[in-house]
């Protein structure tokens, strides 16, 4: 009985959602911006309360019974009451409860300002170091695509940096021949007959170029190139992916509303 | 045959009503929206009842599904708990309960192949629905005496506190196998690295298309796009739900084709050959 109310509600407020977006009838409308986003809220807050004593019912546990690492509770405890005491007791400045918590001069606010965000701060930063290893296991050159991306990614770096807007054309032409014929190393037999049509590309194609007037063509501005990576198959990519996540999105909302998708009651 | 048509006619009958009712109870500049839902539900209704009547389903193989079930029996192998993410986001986003009914289809094979399971939260409504779910998985695979209520646990509300929270319980515990599956933001790649630098097999899946990249560089498998919101129902291997993972890939056909014939007369109609701009009609008003 529990579980059938359960899809009861889940099926009902799901189409009564649904509904609020296309009907014009403004009780309903109202219900569906203001009224329910207001319960969900309310629900929100409620639990979380449920989350705090989790938090406690786990750490005191955890030191009651000595399990691994039960030290680093003590920390995560002692910061947890200290704040309760900053927050609702101890307040540290000359404006009242309440208001003392955005009060520059107040316990918690020293508190938010020294600890709190330095913490967040530096585990922020830390993604930048991440973004590093990951960039580096990305660029190994393993495949095709891999080679793709590590041309792309070089690219999108030095056109987006000053250095970039003061590479002539002449050298990017000479960065493209280099990656051609990177591209094509595995297929030449005689690796002097490739250095020879290397050297002679680098040195000819230039002035072909010049003497045809193309060189202020876009390609051969690397900043411009990189725009267009960004613009055009980038944001094809990422659009494929966003109409697959809409349409993975209204299925999975289908599956629920119409009781289908039970896995998150258990079933 | 007969059986099928009210899938061809309920939505016509349905749109007539729509665009052609005399009095104004739809609500105006949501016109695109509401044929697209329409057509998309009838489509998944239709392939749900063609899978309902015993037509066979075919699926091309997921990897990062398939992996699922590896990672949870290595973790086994290994007598390492399995990690499970669900993002840091509320319910109030469809990737957290996506995240959820995954839990659901995990908790499941962890109760099965006794792993341990660990599931660190960061909303406390979050918290409650992963311990029911993980509750009635433990529960309907009869290994009840198997859930521990702190299995599912929170940690706090803050980003980054979350993921150094849950980074601690990577390189604490050492996990065989860890799952992102959720709303992720920049915590995504802190949390990926930290799984990546303890050797666990990571299966990640988002509809947070700014962190699929880095989800894709630092995870073994990734649920791209609509393949995250499609899990469960592969999971589930019923054939209602492959029924309506077939409705939904054949949307996406249309809507290629659709893409192609707008393309197309987009560009008779920048030269000039033809004077209706198809693409005005696809103008929503999302964007005011």
């Amino acid at each position: 009985m529990k579980r059938q109310l359960a899809y009861f509600l889940v099926i009902f407020i799901g189409f009564l959602t649904l509904f609020g977006h296309f009907i014009n009838y403004s009780p309903l409308n109202n219900f569906i911006d203001n009224d329910a986003t207001q319960w969900f809220d309310i629900i929100s807050g409620f639990a979380a309360f449920l989350g705090v004593i989790n938090l406690l019912q786990l750490h005191l546990n955890k030191i009651a019974n000595k399990r691994d690492n039960w030290r680093y509770s003590i920390i995560t405890l002692a910061g947890f009451i200290i704040m309760i005491i900053f927050g609702f007791i101890y307040n540290g400045s000359s404006v009242a409860m309440g208001p003392h918590l955005k009060e520059d001069g107040s316990a918690f606010y020293w508190m938010f300002q020294n600890i709190y965000l330095p913490l967040g701060a530096t585990m922020f930063a830390l993604l930048a170091f991440f973004v590093a290893s990951a960039s580096y296991r990305a660029f190994k050159i393993r495949n095709f695509e891999a080679t793709l991306l590590l041309i792309s990614g070089v690219f999108l770096m030095i056109g987006r940096v000053p250095v970039g807007q003061l590479i002539p054309w002449w050298m990017a032409l000479e960065i493209y021949i280099c990656l051609f014929f990177a591209l094509l190393a595995n297929r030449f037999e005689e690796k002097k007959k490739m250095l020879f049509s290397l050297v002679l590309c680098i040195a000819v194609l230039p002035l072909i170029i010049y003497y045809l007037n193309l060189h202020n063509l876009s390609i051969f501005k690397i900043p411009e190139l990189q725009e267009w990576i960004m613009d055009v198959p980038a944001t094809a990519g990422s659009r494929a992916i966003m109409i697959g996540i809409a349409l993975g999105t209204i299925a999975q909302s289908y599956r629920i509303i119409t009781g289908r998708e039970r896995s998150i009651l258990g079933d | 045959m007969n059986q099928y048509l009210k899938y061809i006619f309920s939505p016509i009958i349905i749109l007539l009503i729509y665009f052609f009712f005399p009095f104004s109870i739809f609500l105006s500049g949501n016109e695109t929206t509401f044929v697209c839902v329409i057509l998309l539900c009838f489509v998944v209704e239709y392939f749900i009842e063609k899978a309902k009547n015993g037509e066979e389903i075919y699926m091309r193989p997921i990897a990062a599904i398939k992996a699922m079930e590896e990672a949870v029996g290595r973790a086994t192998e290994m007598g390492k708990p399995v990690l499970y993410v669900p993002g840091i986001s509320s319910l109030d986003q469809i990737d957290t309960i996506s995240g959820l009914t995954i839990l659901g289809h995990v908790a499941g094979m962890t109760a099965e192949y006794d792993a341990s399971l660990h599931v660190p939260v960061c909303v406390p409504i979050v918290m409650e629905t992963a311990k029911e779910t993980c509750k009635e998985s433990y529960l309907k695979k009869g290994r009840p005496d198997l859930y521990r209520d702190d299995m599912v646990h929170y940690v706090t509300d803050d980003q980054f506190a979350y993921a150094a929270g849950v980074n601690g319980i990577m390189l604490r515990e050492k996990p065989a196998a860890v799952f992102f599956q959720g709303k992720f933001y920049a915590e995504s790649l802190i949390l990926a690295e930290t799984g990546n630098s303890i050797g666990a097999i990571q299966i990640a899946g988002t509809g947070s298309s700014s962190q699929i990249p880095f989800f894709v560089t630092a995870c073994d498998y990734t649920l791209i796009g609509e393949e995250f919101y499609a899990a469960s129902a592969y999971l589930s291997g019923s054939p209602e739900m492959l029924g309506s993972i077939k409705g939904q890939d054949y949307v996406k056909v249309g809507c290629m084709i659709l893409i192609l014939i707008v393309f197309i007369s987009s560009i008779l109609n920048g030269y000039g050959f033809i004077d209706f701009d198809i693409s005005s009609l696809f103008r929503t008003n999302i964007i005011k």
